[in-house]
């Protein structure tokens, strides 16, 4: 299998976005009738490279080339990509929840007779396809009645139905249960015998060591290296060394922590899904937080950190089901946000656009939106005290903006956070959770966010940090968490936490949680 | 240039206003204009404003309800309905039980409480879509006026035309003027010069940067002159008529919600609201609580509205607060709002309304026929909404504005990320 | 700060100044027989080219389209210079409000009223009044106020008896005994005209129903039951074909049905024939064009004939005696209370048209004329 000829060769891929090198002079080879993985962190270039492939990002914005089947070609569009055999299945679905399994496969590939739909046909070709994938189901069935398992192989039915040669899997067994994940990497290692060519993109390790024969390693937009997993003898611990192999350089702000008594404590916090009562995204977890502790949150896409520190907030998030949280000795009730900020609870999240700003206000509305009593008498703003507390924190976090009455809209992304920040801030909280908090921002304002932190600490307030970004976390935090399918799988001290220590407590159960 | 600049800025409503607020009270001064002399001075002759006023300060207060429904992000089709209804109750009422006409109008409002409880329950807590929500209240009480009043048309006592049909009383020595009406503008030109001095001490205080003073004077020199103008009408008009009750009414309600949208909690929470509901809910803004009360507080301004138009008609009938919805959602939307929420203002609706009403008065003083003012209507409520969209995206996709992105700071890098979704993705939203 | 309140004051100063004389056009207007309501005004006379009002409903059916022309040609005839104009179809009483307070703006001597809602105009007519025009309700009247001068219409109790008789003519030419099983349709609950048109048909009707002669197959004999909201046809039809399914869904046959207008009667028609049914004895009213090509056709049994051009042309004629200061023609002075007075009136004869007299009757009508050859 190994002298097989390359399918596919991208060579010397470069793809750059306004201020943002995305991917740098990638190169990957895929033979045909390989499984081969792709593997990087969060922000590697994995999907930006797919994408390239695929044709979303259509031939002429991005340099380099791909030859497919010894030819070289050039895709405009997702529709080019299909028709030469190429059809990737993305994390989110593309699925008509309200339409049949039939028609969901057909969809946008009708089988026509004479102009009309020809469902008959349509029919028995959904069976012959769904046998191929192991789904036994009406065809009838509407896509919202099956489980997402089920789904996963409509949507892989639906790529043979367009006459599959390279099948690529992005996420594939992020959201499925274990025995679906079993029965999709059965499933890829069927295709492998009958010929078709999958990539798969996983930050599931194991699944990668159980089911790849190659491995191309992405980090930080460009090719790491290229591994054969049975000839360089990959296991695991391997591809986590290739993942994140990067030196530590001085990206963080000079700090020595001041940690007080443990002030914040959370046991067994279980949470589900808001839509589906079996899956559980935060499962018993317990931790704790000190006084002037910066205490980390590391775990790969679907940990369930967001979910837990969400749910935490006000139940923001997923249907509670049992826990307690403690704060300075004393239990307390978090059943609304507007509860969770009068114990002195914030939460910075994730998406700033999304959900942590309304981009449509100016500044000083943003800032003062979370805590607006404090600017209040009987209700009615005071005009004064709103522009006082902005300009505060302006110069305080050196807000680059000419004015308070400025729309966050016009800000930058680093600045934008500041102000989001900022909004915290002036709530007066004493513990601070952070989602993603240098996100999108570039390494200036990085290093400024990174000392807005380690002030707070400093002021004795514990800080949570969620991050995906590993060195981040080393760097930053005095003491990371990890987590697992939403479970916390292990309490790592500063001093022990090294790169492939939190990536192999973030990728297995093995570890149980420490106290 | 700079000059222009300042002007724009600060010329109306200091910080908050925009292109498109300036636009529209320029719309408005040309079309006060464009009438006067089409009509040869009819439009501007004390008749003509009380009549104006009177006839269109229902579809007004309307517009307020409507605007903070549509800063929240909803819609409410209901209104007209909804008025039609209360009038018919309070009429009914006065007329087989005799109450006094001013527990008649207390009736009234507490039946727009009711309604619009009924209604906030249905959009806020069970999070039905507030247009399902308020169409099915079309239908509802529609019919519920056609049931009450058995499709008839119920007279209403006099005493409680006054809202309606009233005006402010003589009273004082023989100054060619209605005393009162004089009161009431140099009231309003006491209060404007005070405003102005408040705000620029506010400004200084705070260390902003003050509207240069020339500014500041052209500004006052023209509120105060519209004001006296329209003072001088409404006070020169036929003894006996003045400024409309219902006029008074209404610049109670507009200065009142004004100051509510403006300066208070509440009023912030609803612009939160509409802007990004789900942010505003994690920064603590109780969601349902303020999609509740928006929802509430337009039903009482509709049975007010309501009731204003049964006093003017001197009687209730079936066609009551026909399409009054689509007044009032036009006059919103021509003020400046934003259809996806979070952007508006009661003075840009009112400006909104006011454009409607004067142009529909001038081209009915020419003698255009109805079917013409509609067309008409439609194409003023289109384009005043695309030269906003025109205007956004001018801002966005600028030539120059995208010649400059590359060199600005921290451009967006989202695309190099893996796509990840929120966690609330598939959480529903409660919003119409 | 003392610069910015002496030039604020000096410019402002300046405004007001302006605006002063803008406004400051002169005394104030009195009410013109605001108090007394009679019409006193009128016998003082206007000018010969004054400017005439005339404010009607919304162009639903074509006898108001009609009267608008035939009264913007009248009027240009008799030297007036004339304002017409149309209700909103879906705005109807706010519209005839804000147009007549245009008219009386514009300085209207004489303002003809059709009015869409007779009992929500009494602040406009007031007004009217108050500006020295004097009101003339055409066709319906115009209630619950003082401020009314005169009525214009046809004897509309008149109507209603004579379409009860044509039903029990009709009916009776086909089916020489009784009973006959009929049903009864009446006009919009808001116009003041449905009550009389009904209860004119009803004098005719009520005692053979009492005495068994006539059968109303529903039961459905009160006007609360029989009104068509707002005139409109489909809802003439949807109760017509709620009637048919309900009650004569057997062999159960409809011998007449009494409709108040034209508009409804064909509504009624086309409701029978989707039933597959024969089409019962149907009366009308308004000598509305569709009609009249039914009549001769054979399916509409009748229909009234109330020249629209014969009241228009009274009304201008009464238009002229105000103007020369005279007190026009009237002919009724008690049946027309409209709940604060008496409102004198002037009524002229409808005149019932069937199959048998149709061409006799649109002899003069340039439009109808060749329809009924």
């Amino acid at each position: 299998m190994t002298h097989d000829p390359a399918l596919l060769e991208m060579r010397s891929i470069t793809k750059t976005f306004p201020g943002v090198t995305a991917l740098a002079d990638v190169n990957l080879a895929v033979r045909a009738g390989e499984i081969h993985a792709i593997c990087g962190e969060n922000g590697a270039g994995k999907s930006t490279l797919m994408k390239v492939l695929s044709g979303v990002y259509p031939h002429g914005t991005y340099t380099g080339d791909i030859v497919y089947q010894g030819e070289e070609v050039r895709f405009h569009d997702i529709r080019a990509s299909e028709r030469a055999g190429i059809v990737i299945i993305h994390q989110e679905l593309a699925l008509v929840p309200g339409m049949s399994i039939t028609e969901n496969i057909f969809l946008g590939n009708e089988p026509r007779r004479r102009g009309a739909i020809d469902w008959k046909a349509a029919q028995r070709r959904a069976l012959e396809l769904m046998e191929q994938v192991g789904l036994q189901e009406d065809p009838d069935t509407l896509i919202k009645d099956i489980g997402i398992g089920k789904q996963q192989l409509v949507e892989i039915a639906k790529a043979f139905a367009k006459d599959v040669k390279l099948l690529i899997l992005d996420e594939p067994t992020a959201a499925l249960n274990e025995a679906d994940s079993q029965h999709l990497l059965d499933l890829l290692r069927g295709f492998r015998e009958r010929g078709i060519t999958s990539i798969i993109i996983s930050h599931k390790l194991n699944e990668i060591e159980a089911v790849a024969d190659s491995i191309t390693i992405l980090r930080d937009g460009r090719t790491i290296e290229s591994l054969d997993v049975k000839a360089d003898g990959v296991n695991e611990d391997r591809i986590v060394r290739g993942m994140v192999g990067r030196e530590l350089s001085s990206r963080f702000p000079d700090h020595l922590p001041d940690i007080g008594e443990v002030f914040f404590e959370v046991r067994d916090w279980t949470v589900r899904h808001p839509n589906s009562a079996e899956r559980l995204v935060c499962k018993g977890s317990s931790f704790h937080v000190r006084r002037g502790e910066i205490v980390g949150f590391a775990g790969l896409m679907g940990a369930g950190r967001t979910e837990l520190a969400m749910s935490l907030f006000g139940r923001s998030y997923g249907v509670y089901l049992s826990g307690t949280v403690v704060k300075d000795g004393e239990e307390i009730q978090l059943r609304s946000v507007a509860d969770a900020i009068r114990h002195g609870l914030a939460y910075v999240s994730e998406d700033r656009k999304a959900i942590g700003l309304n981009l449509i206000d100016d500044i000083k509305t943003s800032m003062v939106a979370a805590k607006l009593q404090k600017i209040s008498t009987y209700g009615v703003i005071d005009p004064v005290g709103e522009y006082r507390a902005a300009e505060e924190y302006r110069k305080n976090l050196k807000i680059k903006t000419p004015s308070v009455d400025e729309g966050v809209m016009k800000l930058s992304g680093g600045n934008q956070q500041k102000v989001v920040l900022a909004k915290w801030m002036f709530t007066d909280p004493d513990l601070l959770i952070l989602d993603e908090p240098t996100r999108g921002i570039d390494v200036g304002a990085k290093y400024e966010i990174y000392g807005i932190i380690q002030r707070l600490a400093d002021q004795g307030k514990g800080v949570i940090v969620i991050s995906s970004e590993l060195p981040e976390l080393i760097g930053l935090c005095d003491r990371v968490y990890t987590m697992f399918e939403g479970a916390i799988t292990g309490d790592v001290p500063r001093r022990d936490a090294t790169p492939e220590l939190l990536m192999k407590q973030m990728t297995s159960m093995k570890k149980t949680p420490t106290p | 240039m700079s000059r222009i600049k300042d002007l724009q800025k600060n010329l109306f409503g200091g910080t908050t206003s925009n292109v498109r607020q300036f636009g529209m009270i320029f719309t408005l001064v040309a079309i006060v204009l464009l009438f006067e002399i089409w009509t040869g001075g009819l439009t501007l002759t004390s008749g003509n404003l009380i009549a104006v006023v009177s006839q269109y300060s229902y579809i007004l207060i309307l517009a307020i309800g409507m605007l903070m429904v549509i800063v929240a992000g909803h819609i409410d089709l209901s209104v007209g309905s909804v008025a039609a209804f209360t009038g018919i109750v309070v009429a009914k009422a006065m007329q087989e039980f005799s109450i006094p006409w001013p527990l008649g109008i207390a009736l009234g409002l507490a039946v727009g409480a009711v309604i619009g409880a009924w209604q906030g329950f249905w959009v806020a807590y069970v999070g039905v879509p507030a247009f399902i929500v308020t169409l099915a209240g079309m239908l509802l009480f529609r019919g519920g006026n056609q049931y009450i009043g058995n499709a008839d048309t119920v007279p209403v006592l006099d005493g409680f035309r006054t809202i309606g049909a009233g005006f402010l009383p003589e009273v004082g020595p023989d100054t060619g003027y209605n005393n009162l009406t004089l009161l009431l503008g140099l009231a309003a030109c006491l209060g404007v010069v005070w405003r102005e001095w408040k705000t620029r001490q506010t400004r200084r205080t705070m260390n902003a940067d003050v509207a240069p003073m020339w500014i500041t004077v052209l500004r006052l020199a023209v509120m105060l002159g519209v004001i006296v103008f329209a003072t001088l009408r409404f006070a020169s008009g036929r003894v006996g008529t003045s400024l409309p009750i219902s006029g008074i009414i209404l610049i109670v309600l507009v200065l009142g919600y004004s100051y509510y949208t403006r300066h208070t909690i509440g009023g912030r929470h609803i612009y939160a609201v509409g802007g990004n509901a789900r942010a505003a809910e994690l920064s603590g803004v109780k969601l349902k609580r303020v999609n509740f009360l928006v929802m509430m507080n337009m039903s009482v301004l509709a049975a007010l509205a309501g009731m204003i138009f049964v006093a003017r008609s001197s009687a209730s009938g079936p066609q009551d607060g026909l399409s009054w919805e689509l007044d009032a959602i036009a006059a919103v939307f021509i003020g400046g709002a934003a259809v996806s929420g979070g952007l508006g203002t009661i003075s840009g609706s009112i400006v909104g309304g006011l454009v409607m009403a004067l142009l529909n008065n001038g081209l009915q003083l020419e003698g255009v026929g109805s079917d013409m003012v509609q067309i008409i209507k439609g194409l003023v409520l289109l384009l005043a909404v695309a030269f906003d969209v025109y205007n956004k995206s001018q801002d966005r996709f600028s030539i120059i504005g995208s010649l400059m992105r590359p060199f600005s700071r921290g451009a967006p890098t989202a695309p190099a990320g893996e796509p990840r979704p929120a966690p609330d993705s598939d959480k529903a939203r409660v919003a119409g | 700060m003392r610069k910015f309140l002496t030039r604020s004051l000096a410019v402002t100063g300046a405004v007001a100044l302006l605006a002063l004389s803008a406004a400051c056009a002169g005394e104030r207007e009195g009410a013109t027989g605001a108090a007394t309501g009679d019409s006193t005004s009128a016998a003082k006379g206007f000018a010969a080219d004054a400017l005439i009002g005339v404010a009607l409903p919304s162009k639903t059916s074509e006898n108001w389209v009609l009267a608008g022309d035939l009264f913007t040609d009248g009027l240009k005839q008799a030297g007036f210079k004339s304002d017409v104009q149309y209700a909103g179809a879906s705005t109807t009483v706010a519209d005839q409000q804000s147009q007549i307070s245009a008219m009386v703006t514009k300085g209207a001597k004489v303002i003809v009223i059709g009015a869409t809602d007779a009992a929500q105009l009494a602040t406009q007519v007031t007004q009217a009044k108050q500006s020295g025009a004097t009101v003339i309700a055409y066709d319906r009247l115009i209630t619950n106020t003082p401020s009314v001068d005169y009525y214009i219409a046809f004897d509309n109790f008149k109507v209603g008896q004579l379409q009860g008789q044509a039903l029990l003519d009709g009916m009776k030419a086909k089916k020489p005994n009784g009973p006959w099983t009929v049903e009864l349709f009446s006009g919009s609950p808001d116009d003041n005209n449905s009550g009389v048109f009904f209860n004119g048909a009803m004098d005719v009707l009520k005692p053979l129903i009492d005495k068994g002669d006539l059968v109303v197959g529903s039961g459905q004999k009160d006007i609360k039951q029989t009104a068509i909201q707002g005139w409109k046809a489909e809802n003439a039809q949807q109760r017509m074909d709620s009637l048919l399914t309900s009650t004569y869904n057997g062999n159960k046959t409809l011998d007449g049905v009494l409709s108040p207008n034209d508009t409804l009667a064909r509504a009624i028609i086309t409701s029978v024939k989707g039933a597959g049914k024969p089409i019962p004895v149907v009366t009308g009213q308004d000598s509305e064009a569709e009609s009249v090509k039914s009549i001769v056709a054979g399916e509409q049994y009748s229909t009234i004939n109330k020249d629209t051009r014969k009241l228009v042309a009274e009304t201008v004629d009464m238009i002229k005696a105000l103007q020369q200061g005279k007190t026009p023609e009237i002919n009724d002075t008690k049946s027309y209370d409209n709940g604060v007075k008496v409102v004198p009136a002037y009524l002229l004869p409808p005149v019932i048209v069937t199959k048998a007299n149709v061409a006799e009757a649109y002899a003069n009508d340039p439009k109808l004329a060749p329809l009924t050859k």
